[in-house]
């Protein structure tokens, strides 16, 4: 039976074992949030999910996924190379899950902001990434 | 009986025409069962009268492309019939439609997603319906 938080896992996994980007990035890589205290990291969420159905089960997995690097502006970061080192690893990049086949996993657009902290407006925290879309087959 | 579910729908096609077996990654079906009407319309009839004639089988067979089955393209390649069973549910596996028929097919493949895969097929002999 395929589990798909797997999907998330593996990717999660495939970034946070790269020591390019965690030397970029060395409070690692996390599911939709970050540990209190991290100032350089990498965030993955799931914006999209859908499943396409064939004839007696799921087909396919089809599913969107934020992936960025996120730092806090007086560290330092090189955000440019975290970005670029994200693109490297999942750009038309493999995926190994089990209990799926890796179909495509590619960009489909970058994004690249400053936000503001809520608490201290003089703090800011960049953003740099991209919408990564991951297809895995059901096998 | 109640309504059932097309998802657990069957496709099964045996090049042979004798033992259907299961294509896999398919997702769609649609069979057409319609007869030839003639106009048998005389002076003096308040209304278009009709008699049929030979009943025309066909239809549709849809999914995505899958390189360990690839039954329908091959199919594409026959001069001889196979065996095309399709059945609405398979938790009621005795209800099918099965007959020799002839296939041919479209793969439409794009920059986007899984290759999709279209079949259309004509009877190519007596049809049945069970039960």
């Amino acid at each position: 039976m395929s589990d798909s938080s797997e999907i998330d896992n593996a990717l999660v996994a495939k970034l946070g074992s790269d020591l390019v980007l965690l030397s970029l990035m060395p409070n690692g890589v996390y599911m939709d949030e970050s540990p209190p205290g991290s100032t350089r990291f990498v965030i993955v969420s799931l914006l999209f999910a859908a499943d396409e159905p064939v004839f007696g089960g799921r087909g396919y997995e089809d599913a969107l996924y934020l992936v960025k690097a996120v730092a806090l502006s007086t560290v330092g970061a090189d955000m440019k190379a975290a970005a670029a080192r994200i693109d490297v690893l999942l750009e038309d990049g493999d995926l190994v899950v089990p209990g799926y086949s890796h179909m495509a996993m590619f960009r489909e657009e970058r994004i690249r902001h400053t936000e503001r902290d809520e608490r201290d407006s003089s703090i800011r925290w960049y953003h740099r990434g991209g919408h990564y879309r991951v297809q895995q087959a059901v096998i | 009986m109640a309504i059932k579910t097309g998802r657990y729908g069957t496709i099964k096609w045996d090049p042979l025409g004798v033992t259907p077996v299961l294509l896999i990654s398919l997702n769609t079906w649609k069979l057409s069962l319609k007869t030839d009407y003639e106009d048998v319309t005389c002076f003096g009839d308040t209304n278009k009268v009709y008699v049929p004639g030979m009943r025309d089988i066909s239809g549709s067979l849809g999914g995505f492309w899958n390189s360990s089955n690839v039954a329908i393209f091959e199919a594409t390649e026959a001069d001889t019939p196979g065996k095309l069973e399709l059945a609405p549910n398979s938790t009621e596996a005795t209800f099918i439609f099965s007959g020799l028929a002839y296939l041919d097919a479209d793969i439409d493949c794009s920059v986007s997603g899984a290759p999709k895969v279209t079949s259309s097929f004509k009877a190519a002999g007596p049809w049945v319906e069970a039960p």
